[in-house]
């Protein structure tokens, strides 16, 4: 593990990314806290209809934000650790310094992103049960986790893969994230503009918002976890990983 | 160890002419040796080291390390390289910094340590070790990108203008550790405009102009018939052959040695004052030059400059040729 150290260097410097992470986390606990506070039924469950009555529309629409955040919270703990993983080596001119060095800079960029990669899928494993006990008095178990594991390993190896090109990886990833968003949205009610074979060829292309969503059902609605689809996302992600490793092994620097 | 063969390199992009950055250069470098390259801005020389580095790949000709290419060279056996605008990512600390290129140097954590506290120790970081990179000086940082090149004994070593942002005493000591690595056999590649430097330094230079090879100067030739130094005097003076026997009068004055005249009015070279004297002359050693001088000045003679000056370098940097 002869990268670990860069890859802790790395890390430590990045914590005004941390920060705005961990800031981001404190928002949504906080905000669960003073719902379950003070809008908390004898079940323990919190109603949008009693908020809507202490707050208003405002109230309700934040509350129903923080929620719908707190689900893409592994997409925004991957976008905000992960941009920039390769890319600004290249910038700084650190990705020469470690090809003149005797380590394969596969090893280098997989260690760190394995580091970061982690830490998404803590911060996000600690908050969202936490954001669940808080607000339902109960969590989704090891659906949590598993919904965790495939966006970072779907937006992760999206980002590491763009990161070996571009600069604008993160940017990049997002706008593929939320096109996917609108396209499966548009495939699933059956009005996509377009041929059923293209119309497959860009879902195919796509993040695979898809069998993200099952998962999301699963967490949300406490089923059954669907492999198949987890499978498919790791499969996803995997390509990508690969690919940014074959970038980095044949690109110059 | 180094060889390019009709090397090349051409850069395109979107919307912009195609920039020939290296064209046709063939040229070999001996193992142990100190080889310069130097030519004006965007002559060539740092995409020659990158092509040395494997960090590019020639677009015509071929470049091999040790007999094998580039990229596989640095991967297996490493090189040392100091860059030409040494950085690194804003937040990072000196000492680890340096532990952690040590561990990818491939040592092992204590080992890092102690590689990292010794390189500090020799390039005097010590007070500065604990301090994000974002708060030195350029000086310092290049000192932290000299550090960085010294972690590990490489085979290989390439320094891209190493006395950049140097103050006086630390190009002294520049000097110090590139006569260390020659004495250790290491092979040293070396870009510098500071031409000075460079004949002290360096056996052998390549001239670029344009992305073209035009010479390969021998710095060293001669060396052991004495070391060849450029002496300016405030005005010529006739005992000048007593104190250096075979001084070369080389500004095209009265008692012209053959040299190079830049053919002005008033006789005098580039930088030169009007009426003054310039000589090339041999002495053995620093000591040797040190008691001609004081022969010079006792007879009379005013000395305005004293510079390492045998092979007429500057003027072939410029384009005037051999002096």
């Amino acid at each position: 593990m002869r990268s670990l150290r860069l890859a802790a260097v790395h890390v430590t410097s990045m914590h005004r990314r941390l920060l705005a992470l961990g800031g981001l986390c404190v928002v949504f606990l906080l905000a669960a806290s003073a719902a379950a506070v003070f809008l908390k039924d004898e079940h323990g469950d919190v109603h949008i209809d009693a908020l809507f009555l202490v707050g208003g529309y405002p109230a309700a629409s934040a509350l129903l934000l923080l929620g719908w955040l707190l689900g893409h919270l592994p997409l925004v703990a991957v976008l905000v650790l992960l941009a920039g993983v390769i890319s600004d080596d290249r910038e700084n001119g650190l990705a020469r310094l470690i090809a003149v060095r005797p380590v394969s800079p596969i090893a280098v960029y997989a260690t760190r992103f394995a580091v970061l990669a982690t830490i998404a899928f803590v911060v996000c494993a600690v908050v969202m049960p936490a954001f669940d006990l808080l607000m339902l008095g109960t969590w989704a178990g090891p659906a949590t986790l598993v919904l965790i594991l495939a966006y970072v390993l779907v937006y992760g190896g999206l980002i590491a893969f763009l990161s070996a090109w571009t600069r604008g990886d993160a940017w990049l990833a997002l706008l593929l994230a939320i096109l996917a968003i609108v396209w499966a949205a548009f495939d699933r009610a059956a009005t996509l503009p377009l041929a059923p074979g293209l119309a497959r060829l860009v879902g195919f292309l796509l993040p695979p918002q898809p069998a993200l969503f099952e998962l999301e059902n699963a967490f949300a609605e406490l089923q059954p976890i669907p492999w198949d689809a987890f499978v498919y996302c790791i499969g996803y992600g995997g390509v990508f990983l690969m690919l940014a490793g074959l970038s980095v092994a044949r690109r110059e620097v | 160890m180094i060889v390019l063969e009709g090397a090349g390199r051409r850069f395109t992009a979107r919307g912009v002419q195609p920039v020939e950055a290296l064209r046709d250069v063939t040229l070999r470098v001996p193992a142990g040796s100190v080889f310069a390259v130097v030519g004006p801005n965007g002559a060539g020389k740092t995409t020659l080291f990158a092509l040395v580095l494997g960090f590019l790949k020639p677009t015509t000709g071929s470049v091999s390390v040790g007999g094998t290419g580039p990229r596989r060279w640095a991967r297996t056996r490493g090189a040392a390289w100091l860059p030409e605008r040494f950085n690194l990512p804003a937040g990072w600390r000196v000492r680890d910094s340096l532990a952690a290129l040590a561990r990818l140097e491939g040592l092992g954590p204590a080992e890092a340590g102690t590689a990292a506290a010794a390189v500090l120790d020799h390039l005097e970081l010590e007070a500065h070790a604990d301090k994000p990179v974002q708060t030195l000086s350029r000086g310092l940082l290049q000192r932290v990108g000299i550090a960085q090149a010294l972690l590990a004994p490489r085979e290989l070593v390439v320094l891209d203008e190493p006395t950049q942002g140097l103050d006086p005493l630390w190009r002294i000591r520049l000097r110090e550790i590139v006569a260390d690595l020659r004495a250790q056999g290491r092979t040293v590649l070396l870009a510098s405009h500071e031409l000075d430097e460079v004949e002290r330094l360096a056996d052998r230079a390549a001239v670029l102009r344009d992305g073209r090879l035009e010479e390969i100067v021998e710095l060293r030739a001669g060396a052991a018939e004495g070391i060849v130094y450029r002496l300016e005097l405030e005005r010529p003076i006739d005992l000048i052959a007593t104190a250096f026997p075979g001084a070369e009068r080389v500004d095209g004055g009265a008692d012209d040695g053959g040299g190079a005249s830049t053919g002005r009015a008033d006789g005098a070279v580039d930088g030169q004052r009007p009426g003054g004297a310039v000589y090339r002359v041999r002495v053995g050693d620093a000591a040797d030059l040190t008691r001609r001088l004081a022969a010079v000045i006792e007879s009379g003679g005013r000395i305005v400059s004293v510079q390492p000056g045998g092979s007429g370098l500057a003027a072939r940097v410029r384009g005037g040729g051999a002096p």
